[in-house]
């Protein structure tokens, strides 16, 4: 089986399916229940959308800035889809990070130090707001991250 | 077992009143005597200049005078204290508290310098005076976790990298608010709110309430047993540290909403934010081989943030009061 691209429209679709089924089993056994019960509570009422964007995509997956647009809705993922960069940008938070760490967290780098290490920024949006759910967002990162994708090596500078 | 007070005494005792005297000690102390200071007079020091805050420049001036050598602490009987005295349960406690300072300091390190481009000029040599401060106990847990702990490692940071998996999963809450809040200020260093913003979680919360709640479970363990002589010199001498950095910061937000009352909602709005992350844990822990209990950490918690917005006159509103009811503070610090 060919692995789709990170960042394409079939990459997109299984991150979709992926956010709706959330973390494993296996990431599950290593919290607390009353943490995860904060986590479904969160996505069950949910409403918000982001724009998760790769600031500079390797030349052979399309080049330039795109996002990964997520709009959340009734416990589950509404619409997940990639947006170019010629089309209009609405979310309710819009972040972005390097390809290089997009790679990274693909390849196991924690989720919650690529947000506390400023790998991911908010770009726009209510910073308040965006961190009272900050959990269930560093969760759905590392769900992101974990979805099996073709990642380009990185040329050497 | 010494006959020292337990751990948790003080929590009973109400506010200390500290004499002349023991003032004097703990301003005074050059590193080797901190070792005999105590812990909860230095916690208590923290707040008594609080009702009529030093200047900036006072506070510069005592930074000078308390400077400290994290080089040269001798981590000896540590090490003889971790590896043969301390039982398996009493060093996984100790680490899964100590492990949130560890990466905290580092974090509140780094986070600081973008607060200085809007400082005022006296403010700016305080904040100087308070990275230097950081970065000597980011280097301060570094060597206690290689020398004492056994974490190998090239650099600081693989060091970070291996006690990483002891840090619950909720420091994200407010370190990760923090460093959002940081680049913020990176791209509006002059935004008065959003200084006041960030001011609220790094010095209110991470220093003033956090940092100084948790730092006395390890603290007061280490003199109630009489082990590791080393890491409570080092971090008695930190918390000594921690008494400029909060009464500064407090300074600052006084200052500001003196200034501008409409500040208050900036630091309600804040807080709102972190007590809504502040209601669960992802990690049981387990205080009891360190003398405490969950509840008399959360006592002790709520202890340290009554007196500090009592101090500094910021009254909460009612829903606050609320969520406050529901906090399960993070085991970290800086």
């Amino acid at each position: 089986m060919t692995e789709t691209n990170f960042f394409s429209s079939g990459w997109a679709a299984v991150v979709r399916d992926a956010l709706d089924a959330g973390p494993s089993d296996q990431v599950r056994a290593g919290k607390l229940q009353e943490y995860w019960d904060l986590f479904e509570t969160i996505k069950s009422v949910y409403p918000a959308s982001w724009a998760l964007g790769c600031r500079e995509l390797p030349a052979e997956l399309g080049g330039g800035p795109a996002y990964l647009f997520v709009q959340w809705a009734g416990g589950t993922v509404a619409d997940c889809r990639i947006i170019g960069p010629d089309e209009p940008l609405a979310a309710t938070y819009v972040l972005a990070m390097d390809y290089a760490d997009w790679k990274a967290l693909h390849d196991g780098y924690d989720a919650q130090r690529t947000v506390m290490y400023r790998k991911i920024l908010l770009e726009e949006g209510n910073l308040l707001e965006f961190f009272k759910t900050i959990y269930f967002f560093a969760e759905c990162l590392a769900v992101i991250g974990a979805v099996e994708a073709r990642y380009p090596a990185l040329v050497p500078a | 077992m010494t006959d020292r007070p337990s751990p948790t005494a003080v929590l009973h005792e109400g506010p200390r009143a500290l004499s002349d005297a023991q003032v004097r000690e703990i301003e005074e102390s050059n590193l080797a005597d901190v070792l005999k200071v105590d812990i909860d007079d230095v916690i208590e020091y923290v707040h008594k200049d609080l009702k009529a805050l030093p200047d900036f420049t006072t506070l510069y001036r005592k930074y000078l005078k308390q400077r400290w050598d994290v080089y040269d602490l001798d981590f000896s009987q540590d090490v003889i204290d971790w590896q043969e005295k301390m039982t398996e349960d009493e060093r996984q406690s100790f680490m899964a508290i100590a492990s949130g300072f560890h990466h905290g300091e580092r974090q509140v390190e780094i986070e600081l310098p973008v607060f200085m481009i809007g400082a005022s000029e006296e403010e700016k040599l305080h904040i100087a005076a308070q990275i230097e401060d950081e970065a000597r106990h980011t280097v301060f847990f570094d060597r206690f976790y290689r020398e004492v702990v056994g974490l190998k490692g090239d650099d600081i940071m693989d060091i970070l990298d291996a006690s990483f998996p002891w840090v619950s999963e909720t420091f994200v809450g407010p370190f990760g608010l923090l460093a959002y809040q940081a680049d913020e200020l990176r791209r509006h260093p002059y935004d008065e709110r959003a200084r006041v913003r960030y001011g609220t979680t790094y010095f209110l919360w991470i220093e003033g309430v956090l940092a100084l709640s948790v730092m006395k479970v390890t603290l007061s363990y280490a003199r109630w047993r009489g082990f590791l002589p080393a890491y409570y010199t080092g971090f008695t001498a930190t918390c000594r540290d921690e008494s400029r950095h909060v009464q500064g910061g407090m300074k600052y937000l006084q200052d500001a909403v003196r200034k501008d009352p409409s500040m208050i909602n900036e630091i309600h709005d804040t807080l709102r934010t972190i007590l809504y992350t502040s209601g669960v844990n992802s990690r049981q822990i387990y205080y009891e081989p360190l003398g405490w209990t969950q509840d008399e950490v959360r006592i002790l918690f709520f202890q340290q943030l009554r007196r500090k917005l009592n101090d500094v006159g910021i009254s909460l509103s009612p829903d606050l009061e609320e969520l406050l009811t529901k906090v399960q503070p993070v085991l970290a610090g800086g």
